[in-house]
């Protein structure tokens, strides 16, 4: 490269680039230099002063951290001069800092509960400190061999620790004030929850007036805590933990598929998930599902032995036998009477062999994700595009233009994508649409809210595009050239007027024009959307209206443009290739195609059946009207108990027989006839495909002592052995990878073995040197490879398609659903992370903090009028479930007429999971989804 | 987002929650971050001032000319620590590095009116009065 430089560190040649700062061209080069305030990925702040060096040629000691490197720079970072600053600011810190172990040469003998005989108080020791073995200052003191005067001369501040908050402990009398965390919350998160305070000697991090992290904006990510180097902040739970060893998996709490190293103790728990720092997929972010999330692996109330329905009684049995008696009931009922329900949890490996036992095994093709309730937002993307899945990459956003949100509730759903958005918003880069009835955490951030009549959204996007055609503002280069079907989409947009889309969904004419404006115009725009407020077959229209508007702009296949779609479930995409769902067999090929039937039956040597595949919903009403009669459920998941499904139980009870393999206790495993104890994702070897279709190596992290539990792919092949069936013979996740690979041509090139391969090979100094944990993890990042990465012609969607071109499908308007005179509103319920002009009150209960809020029910001054509601009265809202809230009303004319709008602070959610008593209550959070309501007086 | 901040404790003479919500409402940033600029400065004060201010300067002239004798004699009188508000809400005690008129130190304000040459007796009778006229206003009311 032209633009690299050389320069000298410690008589060591270094290569680098220009803008880099010393300190990190130093720790590339594996050289080491102690810093505090430093982190790689925030930008330099040159606080603590640990950093500084010698530069030949120049006065003083810089410090390293804010000094980009220059050609031919000379740096000495073992000088006398920066040592003795060193030594002297290190001083400095620990007059603040309780160390009141590192002046005593007893300190690796001692625990946290020994009993110290230099009488030294409780929170002077650095073996009580949460951090101890763990803390930079403490690494770095020692680090530098310096002489502690003893007896002990610092300054204590006695301050409350902050225990009150959900996940947090926070303790400011260890804080050392480098400002990582506030950057964290500023640079990396945009959201700044924390700030410094006061001046001078008294500067702390804090908030405005001290308040609860419930009421500042925090979201719980994590992030300060992931940085923080010494005890102020760390997790509540696994406290005083240190980990025996680490590993590095993949998260399983949304189809992001966060990279995080997993801490585990020496009793096999996993005690701290810790984001990895140079992931692709999550560049050392995750969010408070998982960061705190986990705890459900080590949970006591596991299910520990197999189950066998004996006498209308659950009763332990061994391995063989349950297995035995689950083979016998399935046998009875083969063909269209049998289900299977995967789990978006379950890998690629556990979804294909589900898919394969129900079609090959039992001869079905009903087989489905819980999590998949909305599969018409993937359905479009085929039509247009060849595929179910997006064309783009998270953290390209961070380089889009202009990014236009539709009906996601992203922030809370698959959190790390909003993170790269936020950045740019706040940087001044990037323009936000969001288009969501709702208000949710992005509208904050948003240069335009358009706020649709819930359902409407295809008709608003219809409307956009019919604006970029009648002005002009489409790319018909890209459109000749890459799509086809072009003249008769346009067609179709003849009723798409701008005039008749503003009264459809009640937003004004203008500013669907700005929208589609500035979605047009910008060099790169991208389009992620959710579908949450459409109902069934509008969401296939939505989301080939995406893809139009993509392909009219040119807005696909370059770098910060494209289309996403937010489904729920870490491997969902996995399921959407596997063809563990409705409407496809493995590899995109359509289940309606009798081809690509005629194929897999081949491939597996038994004939694909002819039935379409009913899709979860209707498995369920089907089971319940006894058209199925047999199932099997691979674990639990929200959607069972939330409605979305619909009367899930009410299926289950009607079955003859049921086969559920699970973690815990559940409603499902109630009912079931042969329970099997179900490793978790932490416990499993094998794949994910996250929402950028990239195929992530899920490595067994912990194995939970206690239970006697077996993956979902040994079960189901233990199955179809007991059953006779071929074909289920692997030898582990990795061979049925290579089946994977054979059968899905998107798969082609993947192996078990070029996953291990997949790295990024990060250098990092000598790990006996003082370093920050997320660095200390960082090294040997395994990447994962993006489907398809087998030798093709041309790029997918950058070079084609699919189907070579796009193809242009038609769109139909869908007219806002009929309302339900009893429930003339909808109510648009939405979650933001706190509410401007607003203050809650919070109040402690027991010893955690607690958000009390009036329910504000913002309307539009018509329907208040209808309903005989003014400003500021008292009101009730029902929704058609019967659930009723109270609140009072506030009249806004940007809230379309009939619609309701309702927001909940994140902290009252934070509260709910962190008081939960459910094993694993972060499975368990329901979508926040538009419902039918009225208001009235009380 | 310093001038709203100074023109919201001009106005209310201090800085209630409100004022920095509606300061970050206005600049666009959150609320820590006003909080961050706002604690920083010891002229913003966060809880209702007292009804009267008295200032003392401790500038190096008036500190010179026996500012100090006069600055602990007062904060004994009125019963306070340092600088503060007394107990009944009458006065309100600060600290300044500079009134800006050395010629005549040691000086001090009352209610933002200066005085010079203050004695500690002289400065006692001026707060009483100040008292006085506080409890006469007060019954009125």
């Amino acid at each position: 490269m032209a633009d690299e430089i050389t320069i000298t560190i410690d008589g060591q040649e270094v290569t680098t680039t220009p803008g880099t700062m010393v300190v990190q061209a130093a720790n590339d080069a594996g050289i080491y230099i102690p810093y505090l305030c430093y982190h790689p990925g925030m930008k330099p702040y040159g606080a603590c002063r640990m950093c500084v060096v010698e530069i030949e040629g120049q006065r003083g000691t810089p410090a390293s951290c804010t000094l980009p490197v220059r050609d031919g720079m000379v740096v000495n970072t073992k000088g006398g001069d920066a040592v003795q600053v060193r030594n002297t600011t290190l001083d400095l810190l620990l007059s603040e800092h309780p160390h009141g172990c590192l002046t005593c040469h007893r300190i690796d003998l001692c625990g946290p509960q020994d009993i110290c005989l230099r009488h030294v108080d409780v929170v002077d020791r650095c073996v009580t400190c949460p951090k101890n073995e763990r803390c930079e200052l403490k690494d770095t003191t020692r680090f530098h061999t310096q002489e502690l005067v003893s007896p002990l001369t610092y300054q204590y501040r006695n301050l409350q620790v902050e225990t009150k908050d959900p996940f947090y402990d926070r303790d400011y009398n260890l804080c050392i004030v480098c400002a990582r965390c506030t950057r964290a919350c500023d640079e990396l998160r945009g959201d700044v929850a924390i700030g410094m305070t006061e001046r001078a000697g008294q500067v702390l991090v804090g908030t405005v007036m001290g308040d609860s992290l419930l009421e500042s904006g925090c979201e719980f990510c994590g992030a300060c805590i992931d940085v923080c180097p010494v005890g102020a902040l760390t997790e509540t739970a696994y406290k005083w933990e240190r980990p025996a060893r680490v590993e590095q998996s993949v998260c399983a709490e949304c189809p992001v598929g966060c990279t995080m190293t997993y801490e585990v103790n020496h009793w096999e728990r996993v005690v701290r998930a810790v984001p990895e720092l140079n992931a692709p997929s999550n560049m050392g972010q995750a969010c408070f599902k998982g960061k705190f999330g986990f705890e459900y692996v080590n949970d006591k109330r596991r299910i520990r032995k197999p189950l066998v329905r004996r006498d209308g009684e659950l009763q332990e049995a061994s391995w063989d036998e349950a297995i035995a008696a689950a083979a016998e009931g399935l046998a009875q009922h083969r063909g269209p009477a049998f289900a299977l329900m995967a789990n978006p949890r379950n890998t690629n490996e556990e979804l294909y062999a589900a898919q394969k036992f129900a079609r090959a095994a039992m001869g079905s093709n009903a087989v489905d994700v819980a999590s998949n309730d909305r599969p018409g937002i993937v359905e479009g993307l085929q039509d247009t595009f060849g595929y179910f899945a997006g064309t783009m990459t998270t953290w390209e956003l961070a380089d889009s233009a202009a990014v236009m949100v539709v009906s996601a509730n992203l922030t809370e759903e698959q959190n790390v994508v909003g993170v790269p958005i936020k950045r740019a918003v706040r940087a001044g880069t990037q323009q936000l649409i969001v288009i969501d009835s709702r208000e949710v955490e992005l509208t904050r951030y948003a240069s335009l809210w358009l706020r649709p009549y819930p359902g409407t959204d295809s008709v608003l996007l219809g409307g956009m595009l019919r604006c970029i055609v009648d002005n002009g503002l489409a790319d018909m280069e890209f459109v000749n050239e890459r799509a086809e079907g072009w003249d008769e989409l346009v067609a179709c947009l003849e009723p798409f007027t701008l005039d008749a889309v503003a009264a459809e969904t009640g937003v004004n004419a203008a500013s669907i024009e700005q929208a589609a404006r500035i979605y047009a115009e910008a060099a790169s725009a991208a389009l992620l959307f959710g579908g949450d407020s459409s109902i069934g077959g509008t969401r296939r229209t939505l989301s080939r209206m995406v893809a139009a508007l993509a392909v009219a702009t040119g807005n696909v296949g370059r770098h910060g443009a494209g289309v996403m779609p937010l489904y729920q479930g870490a491997n969902a995409q996995g399921a959407f290739d596997m063809g563990a769902w409705a409407a496809s067999l493995p590899g995109h090929n359509l289940l309606d195609d009798a081809s690509a039937r005629e194929a897999f039956g081949k491939l597996w040597g038994v004939p694909i059946p002819d039935e379409r595949n009913p899709g979860n919903r209707s498995i369920f009403t089907r089971a319940r009207d006894g058209s199925i009669k047999a199932m099997v459920m691979l674990g639990d998941h929200v959607h069972y108990e939330d409605g979305t499904l619909g009367d899930v139980m009410g299926g289950l009870d009607a079955l003859e027989f049921l086969v559920a393999t699970s973690a815990f206790p559940s409603a499902i495993t109630e009912r079931a006839h042969v329970v099997f104890p179900a490793e978790v994702w932490a416990e499993k070897t094998g794949t994910y495909t996250n929402i950028e279709r990239r195929v992530q190596p899920l490595r067994k992290v912990a194995k939970n002592k206690r239970v006697d539990s077996r993956s979902d792919l040994d079960v189901l092949c233990a199955l179809a052995a007991a059953m006779g069936a071929q074909g289920f013979s692997w030898d582990g996740p990795a061979q049925v990878l290579d089946e994977i690979a054979r059968v899905v041509p998107e798969y082609a090139g993947i192996s078990w073995e070029r996953l291990m391969r997949e790295r990024l090979d990060i250098v990092t100094t000598p790990s006996d040197e003082p370093q920050p944990t997320q660095v200390m993890y960082t090294g040997n990042v395994l990447t994962g490879l993006k489907w398809p990465c087998a030798s093709e012609d041309g790029e997918l969607f950058v070079d084609r398609f699919r189907h070579g071109k796009a193809r242009l499908q038609p769109v139909a308007w869908h007219p806002r659903p009929e309302v339900d005179p009893q429930f003339p509103l909808m109510l648009a319920h939405g979650r933001v992370l706190l509410e401007l002009g607003r203050k809650p009150n919070v109040t402690v209960v027991g010893k955690r903090n607690r958000v009390e809020r009036e329910e504000r029910f913002v309307l539009n001054p018509v329907d208040a009028a209808a309903a005989k509601l003014g400003e500021g009265d008292p009101a009730s809202v029902t929704t058609a479930d019967g659930a009723e809230r109270r609140g009072v009303v506030a009249l806004l004319d940007a809230v379309p007429a009939g619609v309701v709008s309702l927001t909940t602070l994140f902290g009252e959610l934070a509260v709910e999971v962190d008081a939960s008593d459910r094993p694993d209550p972060m499975n368990h959070i329901a979508r926040l989804n538009a419902a039918p309501a009225r208001i009235t007086p009380v | 987002m310093l001038s709203s901040l100074l023109a919201a404790q001009d106005e209310l003479g201090y800085l209630p929650y409100e004022a920095v919500d509606e300061v970050s409402l206005c600049t666009g940033s959150s609320v820590n971050e006003v909080w961050a600029v706002a604690s920083f400065y010891p002229n913003f004060r966060f809880t209702p001032p007292a009804r009267h201010s008295v200032e003392i300067c401790w500038g190096p002239t008036c500190h010179v000319l026996g500012a100090q004798p006069i600055l602990q004699g007062l904060v004994s009188h009125l019963g306070l620590e340092g600088e503060g508000d007394t107990e009944d809400g009458s006065i309100s005690l600060k600290y300044n590095t500079c009134l800006g008129v050395c010629p005549h130190a040691p000086a001090m304000s009352f209610d933002h009116e200066l005085a010079g040459r203050m004695s500690l007796d002289e400065a006692v009778s001026r707060v009483e009065r100040i008292r006085a006229a506080d409890s006469a206003g007060e019954q009125q009311a």
